[in-house]
Order: C-alpha cells, then sequence, then structure tokens
C-alpha cells in the first residue's frame, strides 16, 4: 500500500447557517481544502461526500454527484457515503484505500449535514432512525435517552459521577471559546451547571441521568479534507501529515443485545487496528479529538480507546490530563460538545482538527509537540466506529 | 394486542433472542425455534432513563424507558409506566400502545413495578 498524505483541509464555522443550503456548504468546503493543499487545477479522481440525513431532512438525495457538478470535478468517480453519525470517517476510510492502493491519486472528501432547518423534534427523531426498529425506536427512544441508560450503568460501574461529566462540558466549553469554527462559544461554570440551587433551570435533566450540558449541540456545518499520495505532500510544498493506521469495527445495533452494554468493543478493536497498522501506542499519541456526542461518551471512549485503564478516564479528567497543557489533550478545539456536531460532518471535523494540530496550525488551542494524533468517529450507539492514527513525518 | 411476545432460541446453542437476528448472536446459526413467551410477564430492570426532549408527535411531557432482562435471559427495551423505578427492582411487562406513526398504532411492550 502507498503511504497516504492529508494534502489540504477546509471548514466553516459550524453552528446555526441559515444563509446557506446544504450544497452551498458543501461546495465551499471542498474548494477551501483543495485550495489549502494548492492543487490548482489538477484532476481530481475521487470524491465522497458523507451525509447522514439529507435525504429525509433535505428530501435530496445523489449529493456526490451535485457537488461533482458544483465544483466542475467531472469525470471524477464520486459517491455519497452514509454510516449514520460515523459516515464523515468512513468517507476517509474508502478514500484512504483508493489513494493507498494506487487506484486513484487525489480524492475528495466533503462532509456536511444541515440539522437546522427542521424543528428539533424531527431533528431529533431523524437522529433515532438509526435505532433497532423493532427493539428501540418504536418505544421514543433518541439518542440521549440511549445515552442515558449507557451512562446510569457506567456511572455505577466505574464510579463516574455527574461532576464529572459536568467537567467534561466544562472543559470542551472553555476550548471551544479558543475555536473560531465552534459552534457553541460561551463559558460555564461548574457552579452554574451543577453546584448552584438554580443549576436544575439552566442545566435542566434531559434524558436522566444526563442533563442539557452533557449533549452536544444540533449543528449545521460542514468540513472537508484533500487526500493524495505522500510525495506530493513535498511537491505541493505542505507539511507531510499522513494517515498511518485506520481501524473499523461494529458491534449489535441494539445495545441491549452486547453481554456487557457498559464495553464498547467497537471503540477498542477499531483504536487497536489503528495503532497495529500505525505502529504505534496510546502513550505515543500527543492529541486525540474523541466523538463526545455526550459527556459520558469523552470518558468511555478516551478509556475503551486504550489512553485510560477501564475507570480511570474520569480521574485522568480531574487530574487536568485531558486539557489543552495536559499529557494526553482531549478535545482542544471543543469537541462535539462545544465545536457542534452536525452527524454527517463530525467525523472528517475530527480529523481536520488533527491535522490542524499536526501542522502547528491550531491557533489559540494548539498543544504543544504535537506529532502523532488520533480520531474517533462513533456510530450509532457504538455499533460502527472508526479510529484514524494521523502522523506528521519529518 | 398480544398477550405474548414472540422470542427466538437458537437450535444449536440455545440463545435466546429478541428481536431475531438472521444467524445467531452466539454460535452463527441459522434456526430457530419460536418461543411464545406469555404476558404479563416478571423481569428485573437494568437500566432506565427518563426523557424530556421527546421525539416528534409524542404528546407526554416525558417518557421512561428502560431496559428489562427475563428469567429467560432475554433482554428487552419498553416503556414504563412510572418513572418510580430503582435499577434492580422487579417489574411486570405487558403489551400496549407505545407509538402512533403517521396514523399507525404501535404496540410494544410496558414495564411497571411487579
Amino acid at each position: 500500500m502507498r503511504k497516504v498524505a492529508i494534502l489540504g483541509v477546509g471548514m466553516i464555522p459550524f453552528g446555526r447557517r441559515d444563509e446557506d443550503t446544504l450544497m452551498d456548504m458543501l461546495a465551499v468546503t471542498g474548494l477551501k481544502a483543495m485550495d489549502d493543499a494548492g492543487i490548482g487545477d489538477r484532476p481530481i479522481d475521487g470524491v465522497y461526500v458523507a451525509n447522514m440525513g439529507a435525504p429525509i431532512l433535505e428530501n435530496k438525495t445523489g449529493l456526490a454527484s451535485a457537488l461533482v457538478d458544483r465544483l466542475c470535478l467531472f469525470p471524477a468517480a464520486a459517491e455519497t457515503i452514509e454510516n449514520g453519525p460515523a459516515s464523515g470517517a468512513s468517507a476517509i476510510k474508502n478514500a484512504f484505500f483508493a489513494v493507498a492502493s494506487g487506484y486513484c491519486d487525489l480524492v475528495l472528501v466533503v462532509a456536511g449535514e444541515k440539522m437546522r432547518d427542521t424543528i428539533i423534534w424531527k431533528a431529533t427523531d431523524f437522529v433515532a432512525t438509526m435505532t433497532h426498529p423493532l427493539a428501540e425506536y418504536i418505544y421514543g427512544v433518541t439518542l440521549p435517552s440511549m445515552a442515558g441508560m449507557f451512562a446510569r450503568l457506567y456511572m455505577e460501574k466505574y464510579g463516574v459521577t455527574e461532576e464529572h461529566l459536568a467537567k467534561v462540558a466544562v472543559k470542551n466549553h472553555n476550548n471551544g471559546l479558543l475555536n473560531p469554527y465552534a459552534h457553541i462559544h460561551m463559558r460555564i461554570t461548574l457552579e452554574g451547571i451543577l453546584h448552584h440551587p438554580h443549576a436544575i433551570v439552566n442545566n435542566p435533566v434531559i434524558a436522566s441521568p444526563l442533563r442539557f450540558y452533557d449533549a452536544c449541540p444540533v449543528s449545521d456545518g460542514a468540513a472537508a479534507v484533500l487526500l493524495g499520495p505522500a510525495e506530493m505532500a513535498k511537491e505541493l510544498n505542505k507539511p507531510e501529515i499522513v494517515i498511518a493506521g485506520i481501524g473499523q469495527a461494529t458491534d449489535t445495533l441494539a445495545l441491549q443485545d452486547r453481554d456487557d452494554p457498559t464495553d464498547l468493543k467497537a471503540v477498542t478493536i477499531a483504536s487497536q487496528k489503528a495503532f497495529a497498522m500505525a505502529k504505534l501506542k496510546p502513550k505515543d499519541i500527543n492529541v486525540a479529538q474523541v466523538h463526545d456526542a455526550f459527556t459520558i461518551l469523552e470518558i468511555a471512549e478516551s478509556e475503551h480507546a486504550g489512553f485510560f485503564k477501564k475507570g480511570e478516564g474520569a480521574k485522568a479528567l480531574d487530574e487536568g490530563r485531558t486539557e489543552i497543557g495536559g499529557d494526553i489533550p482531549i478535545n482542544p478545539d471543543g469537541g462535539l460538545k462545544a465545536r457542534g456536531h452536525p452527524v454527517g460532518a463530525t467525523g472528517v471535523a475530527n480529523v481536520v482538527a488533527i491535522t490542524w494540530q499536526l501542522r502547528g496550525e491550531a491557533g489559540d488551542f494548539q498543544v504543544k509537540k504535537a506529532e502523532n494524533g488520533f480520531a474517533l468517529n462513533f456510530g450509532g450507539f457504538g455499533n460502527n466506529v472508526i479510529a484514524a492514527i494521523l502522523r506528521r513525518e519529518a | 394486542m398480544s398477550d405474548k411476545l414472540t422470542v427466538y432460541k437458537c437450535k444449536k446453542c440455545g440463545r435466546v433472542m429478541y428481536p431475531r437476528h438472521d444467524r445467531c448472536l452466539k454460535c452463527k446459526g441459522r434456526e430457530f425455534d419460536e418461543i411464545e413467551m406469555p404476558l404479563p410477564a416478571t423481569g428485573k430492570l437494568l437500566t432506565y432513563s427518563q426523557l424530556f426532549a421527546l421525539p416528534w408527535r409524542y404528546d407526554v411531557r416525558f417518557l421512561t424507558l428502560g431496559v428489562v432482562e427475563f428469567q429467560n435471559g432475554v433482554r428487552a427495551m419498553g416503556q414504563l409506566k412510572t418513572p418510580d423505578v430503582k435499577v434492580g427492582m422487579k417489574v411486570k411487562a405487558t403489551w400496549g400502545l407505545v407509538r402512533e406513526i403517521r396514523g399507525e398504532k404501535l404496540y410494544g411492550l410496558k414495564f411497571e413495578p411487579a
């Protein structure tokens, strides 16, 4: 297999983007990645568009063909990837293999989601359509309530407290303040969301035991990467950021079918595969972006990915190890919690954030000495997970 | 309405599943006995969540959802009739209306403290 580099990245600020259609967001972000790489009018061989909800939310299909048309990328091979909230990293995985195999040279991945055009209950219901139709969906289950049921078990088993969850929210909101692309720019405090007598008003329960600030916002947004053979990075005079490892794993659709529902096996396996391919260990990672759609997931994923032993993620958080200045900064860009979670775009946004870190272009949320980075994209409730390891070549 | 839940027992390894999979979760066997589990049945509440941000077209203030393990090993999600519950408590499962989607009434498991 050929070595594959991230030649260009592009992103637009996440949030409520009433002025843009989904296609506008995809087109602008795709061009940004192409321009960032400085490829000019070189031909692009392949295009992957990642999106989860356009057929339901926007009544729109065939996004990849539409994007090729907008950007005049003919006759590039193109397809749309729908893999739930893991669509973004799935598209990157496919693009990676297209380049690694030698079948394609330049492959553009553009991921986007438009979730704020619709009323909030419809958006919540749309996300819930990925749950088991018979065993879960018909009961009115939502992703927050899946996370609530998971959190109740995880907190009980590992002694994670409400305060730990609130600390993840406070940390990621603080990080989001440093990121001009973040959806939420708002400082929150433990006092305001947890300890004050009015905290229950500021931060009501949405899916017990989880509260409002335990969940990510519903966002519009898009992110893009341009992949190519590593030697092209030198030619384009770009830092050589390679995808050193990529791993994917699946688990049962319904949470109840797992022998131990607190065990996120797909996260463990996907991460192990990525580490094995990169020939690296979790201790070699300098910065990580995980899929904190809910605060409990940042803690659980950081353990399952191998950064901490099971049950020690909350302690690491208490000790400040996951802050920007810590030994393993997690979600320095604010994570899904503050950067926002346009579902299909998130996996690519995590990879863009790591690329910025490894290039030293992360601005106010730059971590020190970033040579190896880790990005996780968690689909369903852990039923389809992709981990990627990026490395900066000397 | 139904006064029973159909569960699937793998002919090869005996693992019981609900709802069905086309290959057994444990041994990948493809043949199952359909077992009719009479309702009401009792089971143990494994976890639950009371949700206030409801999906589309629910005309109630909140829903309480939980996962129950029955004596035969089957685990199933259902709606709890009361939010006053505790993990580990014994619940009684019955069959009832759980959702209406585009005019179609959907029935499923309802739980209440036994």
